[in-house]
Formats: structure tokens, C-alpha cells, sequence
């Protein structure tokens, strides 16, 4: 089982989740992606999409202060089998 | 699904807000999350036929979320930036269906601000007038007062060089700048306008409130005089209207037009529950109502400082009413007793808006603000009535 990171500071919708399911699809059942995003819109985006993804699941989600001090907003999600 | 194509074909808000307002038969697709959509959408004056799908459906099954679109309507598609909607347009059109983008999305929508010109019968008003600057997205009113080539600009929102940008326009220098209160649901822009133009501002926090921007020493009953120079000359009057605060004020122009803040509405009055004491202000409220307003002449028109929806826009384009016409809209101008106000005022005890505690410091000058925070804490319409507000269709 992977782990992968996906860094999409800086980015603001739709890109965290265009490049999120990009991910997913590429990854294998049971593998983890964390996804480190600032847009705030994230938070119930990445919750709203993972209702209706076929492959994504979404483990949880949190908020924390990155290296430089900023908020970022950190979406676990998993690929399903 | 790949990123916007730079040449997304868009409208602007402004333009949306005309059709909208026109009934023009336009297909609104709105592609935000459940939980934005739900909390603030877009409204015309006319209704519009709208459409809710999620961006990230799109991006799931873009041809099952085509399909529940009609073919032959044109669809302009909304979302909170402009960034997913120019995306969901490039595919709709890819798809063969005529889409266009919302630029700037809701944020655009929530920024915007649109002049109105106040109807003052020209003998009333020979050389100066009033303009109602409308913040549809917010439902935020400010004002532009011109006499001769001075202005006065009242309630600013924080686009100031917008305002700069309309005196100009107007042919007038920005001579004062004033806030009814200390607002909870924007952030002022009359600081920033003040510093920028070299006005002197004018607001009052009240008892209580540490104020921390520079202020003029206005009084209760004070008098401005605005057009001097050119002989013409409008009063502006000053009046303590304290209950949404405890500073609030309102500003009279000329004989008959009050600028009320957010004190009195045109369907409602000001919600005195802001700052925990809704017992304490709802008392000062129904004074202000029954003693100070209450004795002004009934031909009076109201200009509020904001509207909860666009039915309370008039044919004219204008948020005004005659006082004499507000005993008959707003059902707590007819209470006569002053314990029944104050518990119809915790009757309508509802939750503060979001940002209002961070807003409300903001503009005391307790806290500077940078841009991106500002559009944050400002996302969404105001909720500044002291009335539940009505569910939307």
C-alpha cells in the first residue's frame, strides 16, 4: 500500500481536484493520497466529490500551518478496488 | 478534463445582472458544492431558471451531466471564482451547447456595485443629488451625495478607488466620508477613502467600542454643508439613531431624505442582537423608531444601508420608501409598547453572520486586513435585518 502526496498549494479550484482524480486513477486499491491544498473551497469540495467518485474515498481531512506559516488543508483520500 | 482554455467565452456580472433582471430567458448553471450553493446564490429581479451540478460531476461524467441540460437555451455557468465554470463552459461547448462564464464568479457578484440616481423632483434638488450605489450581490446600499463640486460618499464598500473613480466621474472632490456604524457585515472602505482623498471620516463606535481610526469630532445635530463654492449648498444633518448599535447614526439631506444606516429598513429594522445585548439595544432601537423617527415628516424617504432581497428594489431601480408608506411594511413600526419590541427582537434572535466579530474589529481599526481575507470574511449576503431570513426558493 502507497502513499503519495499531491501539492496543489497555491492552486484554486477546479485544479485540486482535476489533479487529484488524475492521481487516483493512476494509483492502485488501497493506495493513500494526501493532497496539501490552500484554496479554502477545498474543504467541501473534496467532501462533495468523494460522494460521487467511482474510485476516491475520503479518509478525512484537517487543517494545519505549513513550513511557511500558511493554513493549508490536508484531504486524505483512498483508491477503491 | 484539462484547465480553461484562455479564449472561454464570458460575461460580465453586470451584464448577467441586466439580463437577469429583464427576464431574459437565460439557463443559470451553477456548478459550486452543495453546502455554497445552498448558503448564497445569484439573484436577479426577475427569477431564473437555474441548475445545480457540481463542477466535479463534470469532471466524473461529463456527458451524464450534459444530458440533464436542455439543448436550445443559453447557459451562462456560475461558480465561486470563475475558474471551475470556465472549465464545465469549455466542455459544455466542446459538446456543442452555447455556454458562456460568469467572470469572477461569486466573488465578482459579491464586489459589484451598480449607481442608481435617487428621483428628486428638479425643484427640489436644482444642482445636487443623490446617488444609491447597490451592491446586488451583498444587498449592501451606499451612498454619493454631490452638490456643486463637492461630494460626500456615505457607507463605503472597500473598492474605494471605485468610488474615487465615480466622483470623478460626477466632477466632484470627495470632501467627507462617513459610515452610519460601525458595519458588521463588509469592511469599510471610508478609511482607505479618507486617507486616499484626504476627507475627514466620520463614524461612531459608541459606548463600549474601542474606536482606533482617526475620526472627526461630529456631534448629534451637527450640520455639514456641502457645494459651497458654488453658492448651491445642501445640509447634511447628523442624527444619533443608536439600537443596531450603539453609535449608530443617521444622516439627513436636505428637507426630506434620511440616510437610516441600519436602523430602519424598508421591510424591517435593524436587528439589535449584535453585540449581546439585545435587550439593552432593542430599547434604544424602539426609542429611535417611536421618538426620533417617529417625528420626522411623513413624506421623509428612507435610504437604508442595505435590502435582504431584490423585491425590495423599486420600479425606479431605487431601495427607498416614504416614511408614511413603512408604518404599513414593517410590522415593528406598529408596536406601541416597549417590552413587546424588545421581545419581538429576541423573538428574532438568529445566528450572527459568519465573519461579523473579525469584520466589526476590522473596521474599529483594531486589526488590518489583507485582500484575500477580506473577500473570505465578505463571501455571502447580508444578514443585517432583525427577521428570519426567507427561505431560498
Amino acid at each position: 500500500m502507497e502513499t503519495r502526496q499531491l501539492d496543489v498549494r497555491g492552486t484554486k479550484c477546479p485544479v485540486p481536484i482535476v489533479r487529484a482524480k488524475k492521481e487516483i486513477d493512476a494509483m492502485q486499491a488501497g493506495d493513500v493520497l494526501e493532497v496539501l491544498a490552500t484554496d479554502p473551497g477545498s474543504v467541501s469540495d473534496f467532501q462533495g466529490w468523494a460522494k460521487t467518485s467511482k474510485l476516491a474515498v475520503l479518509k478525512g481531512q484537517r487543517t494545519e500551518k505549513d513550513q511557511t506559516g500558511r493554513e493549508i488543508y490536508v484531504h486524505v483520500l483512498e483508491r477503491r478496488g | 478534463m484539462a484547465e480553461a482554455s484562455p479564449a472561454t467565452p464570458s460575461i460580465e456580472v453586470g451584464d448577467l445582472l441586466s439580463r437577469a433582471d429583464a427576464g431574459e430567458p437565460l439557463l443559470l448553471l451553477d456548478v459550486r458544492n452543495d453546502e455554497e450553493f445552498d448558503a448564497w446564490r445569484f439573484e436577479g429581479r426577475r427569477p431564473i431558471e437555474t441548475v445545480h451540478i457540481p463542477y466535479f460531476d463534470f469532471i466524473e461524467d461529463a456527458p451524464g451531466c450534459i444530458d440533464r441540460l436542455p439543448r436550445h437555451r443559453e447557459i451562462v455557468v456560475l461558480c465561486a471564482q470563475g475558474g471551475s465554470s470556465a472549465m464545465v463552459v469549455d466542455t459544455l461547448r466542446e459538446a456543442g451547447l452555447p455556454a458562456r462564464n460568469v467572470a469572477g464568479g461569486m466573488v465578482t457578484y459579491g464586489e459589484y456595485l451598480r449607481p442608481v440616481r435617487v428621483p428628486i423632483p428638479a425643484a427640489e434638488a436644482p444642482s445636487w443629488e443623490i446617488w444609491q450605489v447597490n451592491r446586488r450581490g451583498k444587498g449592501c446600499l451606499s451612498y454619493v451625495v454631490r452638490a456643486g463640486r463637492e461630494a460626500i460618499v456615505v457607507d463605503p464598500s472597500r473598492d474605494v478607488s471605485w468610488y474615487e473613480a465615480f466622483a470623478r466621474r460626477l466632477g466632484a472632490r470627495i470632501v467627507r466620508v462617513l459610515d452610519t456604524h460601525v458595519h458588521a457585515d463588509h469592511l469599510s472602505g471610508g478609511p482607505a477613502l479618507s486617507r486616499r482623498s484626504g476627507a475627514p471620516y466620520f463614524v461612531q463606535a459608541g459606548e463600549g467600542f474601542e474606536l482606533r481610526q482617526p475620526v472627526e469630532a461630529l456631534g448629534d445635530g451637527q450640520e455639514l454643508r456641502l457645494g459651497g463654492e458654488t453658492g448651491v449648498t445642501v445640509q447634511v444633518r447628523i442624527m444619533a439613531t443608536p439600537g443596531h448599535t450603539p453609535g449608530s447614526c443617521s444622516y439627513r439631506i436636505g428637507r426630506r431624505h434620511l440616510l437610516t444606516g441600519d436602523t430602519l429598513f424598508v421591510r424591517s429594522v435593524g436587528r439589535p442582537d449584535l453585540g449581546g445585548h439585545v435587550v439593552e439595544w432593542g430599547r434604544a432601537l424602539f426609542h429611535t423608531l417611536r421618538e426620533r423617527l417617529a417625528s420626522l415628516p411623513e413624506d421623509t424617504v428612507i435610504l437604508p444601508a442595505h435590502f435582504a432581497g431584490p423585491d425590495e428594489i423599486g420600479p425606479d431601480a431605487v431601495v427607498a420608501a416614504p416614511l408614511a408608506a413603512l408604518r404599513g411594511e414593517v410590522p415593528e413600526l406598529r408596536i406601541t409598547d416597549e417590552e413587546a419590541f424588545v421581545a419581538a427582537m429576541r423573538a428574532a434572535l438568529k445566528p450572527p453572520p459568519a465573519a461579523y466579530a473579525e469584520i466589526i474589529r476590522a473596521n474599529l481599526g483594531l486589526v488590518a486586513v489583507e485582500p484575500e481575507q477580506a473577500t473570505e470574511w465578505e463571501l455571502g449576503k447580508n444578514q443585517c435585518a432583525a427577521r428570519p431570513m426567507p427561505a431560498v426558493s
